[in-house]
């Protein structure tokens, strides 16, 4: 048992590794700061776009949709972080990763959203209408804020995956927090960085998950 | 007497089925009409078709002396003065009273925020519901609901309102009080035509009751000609039915 703990919860290597790992944590927010928002942003362009074009319009971005969520993200970030400067375009790794999450975690994003302004019965549209409130008026004031309120809980969930998704960065050596730690795990020929990064990652994430629980127990669908 | 509303020789087909065919109904200014007639036989279509929730396939709506235009800020301006009020309420389960009063107002007629609260304000007491301005519609009977769903169509000061069956959804006891603001409505001449089985109501409160069946109006004419000497044999086998 004290060979498991010397193994994977080493106090000496955990302390000496700490710095490390934290400056590998700060990357990492900063690849959810651009992921997060960036993925919401473009994820509700997507549903709205889908939402108001014209039939084909919008199964042509379907498609699209369709196509990136079944593309593997890892090869997607490959792909524009190693591909990009073949066309003469070199955007900062963070940056790249950044791009490349966002395109990824959009889609889903997307989905939810069109799924939360689909939650809406169109008789609040005819209601809105018949008002002469125009289609953005519609959206803004009547469908969105129930829409998004019914899918609250997806969203947050999204984004505790988009969160984990940006630990793919270390693949493409952005200094992230797993890839610190396995440099950790390199140099001091053992594992508890990992373990450690763990850590970090829960500590990262408890209030979301937190939130997803207090979110999931309420209804929210109006009666 | 000038129109408000009139419509000449609407037609709609839902699917290569006819929903309403030729139909020709005028409401004057402070009038109010009935329609009366077994569920299906187009009288939300009909009302539909005024303010083009519905696409008319046939014939003219003519609001204040122009055709209703086919979509467009003048649609949506003709919208604000048509005011209309469905079955099922459909309020804004997120806003309260007010808001749901002032949110046409203030996002559709361009009133500023003061101005489109005093207006949802006004039409809510005028509805009786006065005290009720920060209730959610969930917070309300569905009497009330139904009230602040007329307070939402009177705050955009309509020249009409399009009732479609507005106390068919609400227990017995609470249709008195829908009534009772459609009839104070009419006292203050606000032109209506509603869609409604309250026959009684019809013939006590309405100018005029046109009989639908099958998508068409088959009698109409002051409540005492038409509820008390029907002509066509539809309209006597419904009214016996009643």
């Amino acid at each position: 048992m004290s060979e498991f703990f010397q193994t994977f919860l080493n106090p000496g290597v955990m302390a000496e590794s700490s710095g490390l790992l934290l400056r590998g944590l700060w990357v990492t927010i900063q690849a959810c700061l651009i992921v997060v928002p960036g993925g919401l942003l473009s994820g509700a362009g997507l549903a709205l776009a889908q939402t108001l074009a014209p039939a084909w319009g919008a199964r042509s971005l379907s498609w699209g949709v369709d196509v990136v969520r079944a593309f593997p993200p890892l090869v997607l970030l490959v792909l524009i972080v190693h591909g990009l400067p073949f066309l003469g375009i070199e955007p900062p790794p963070l940056l790249g990763v950044g791009i490349a999450l966002t395109i990824n975690t959009s889609t889903y994003y997307g989905e939810i959203l069109r799924a939360g302004i689909l939650s809406i019965e169109p008789t609040q549209w005819e209601a809105a209408r018949s008002t002469g409130l125009g289609t953005a008026a519609t959206l803004r004031h009547v469908i969105l804020p129930q829409g998004v309120r019914n899918v609250l809980p997806d969203l947050a969930g999204n984004t505790l995956e988009a969160v984990k998704l940006t630990s793919l960065a270390s693949v493409v050596a952005l200094p992230d927090l797993l890839r610190m730690a396995r440099v950790a795990q390199g140099v001091h020929f053992n594992p508890s960085p990992l373990i450690l990064a763990a850590l970090l990652y829960l500590a990262l994430l408890w209030p979301l998950v937190r939130l997803i629980r207090r979110l999931g127990g309420r209804a929210v669908l109006p009666a | 007497m000038s129109s408000v509303l009139e419509l000449r020789g609407v037609g709609k087909t839902f699917g290569g089925v006819p929903a309403l065919k030729d139909i020709h109904l005028a409401v004057g200014a402070s009038e109010l009409v009935a329609l009366i007639g077994p569920s299906g036989s187009g009288k939300s279509t009909l009302l539909r078709c005024c303010n083009r929730l519905a696409e008319p396939d046939a014939g003219d709506v003519v609001f204040e002396g122009n055709p209703v235009p086919a979509g467009g800020a003048e649609l949506a301006s003709v919208r604000r003065r048509m005011g209309m009020v469905f079955q099922a309420f459909n309020l804004y389960p997120h806003l309260n009273a007010l808001e749901n009063a002032a949110l046409a107002p203030r996002r559709a007629a361009g009133l500023s925020q003061s101005e489109a609260e005093t207006a949802a304000r006004e039409a809510l007491e005028r509805v009786g519901l006065g005290d009720r301005t920060t209730a959610m519609p969930d917070e309300l009977s569905g009497g009330q609901q139904q009230r602040v769903a007329i307070a939402r169509a009177l705050a955009l000061r309509p020249r009409i309102l399009l009732l479609d069956e507005p106390t068919s959804a609400l227990d017995p006891e609470l249709v008195g009080s829908v009534l009772r603001v459609i009839r104070s409505l009419k006292e203050d001449g606000v032109a209506m035509l509603i869609a409604t089985h309250e026959i009684a109501f019809a013939r006590e409160a309405a100018d005029r009751i046109a009989f639908l069946a099958d998508g068409e109006i088959l009698e109409s004419g002051p409540p005492a000609e038409v509820l008390d000497r029907p002509k066509s044999e539809r309209l006597q086998s419904f009214l016996s039915r009643l």
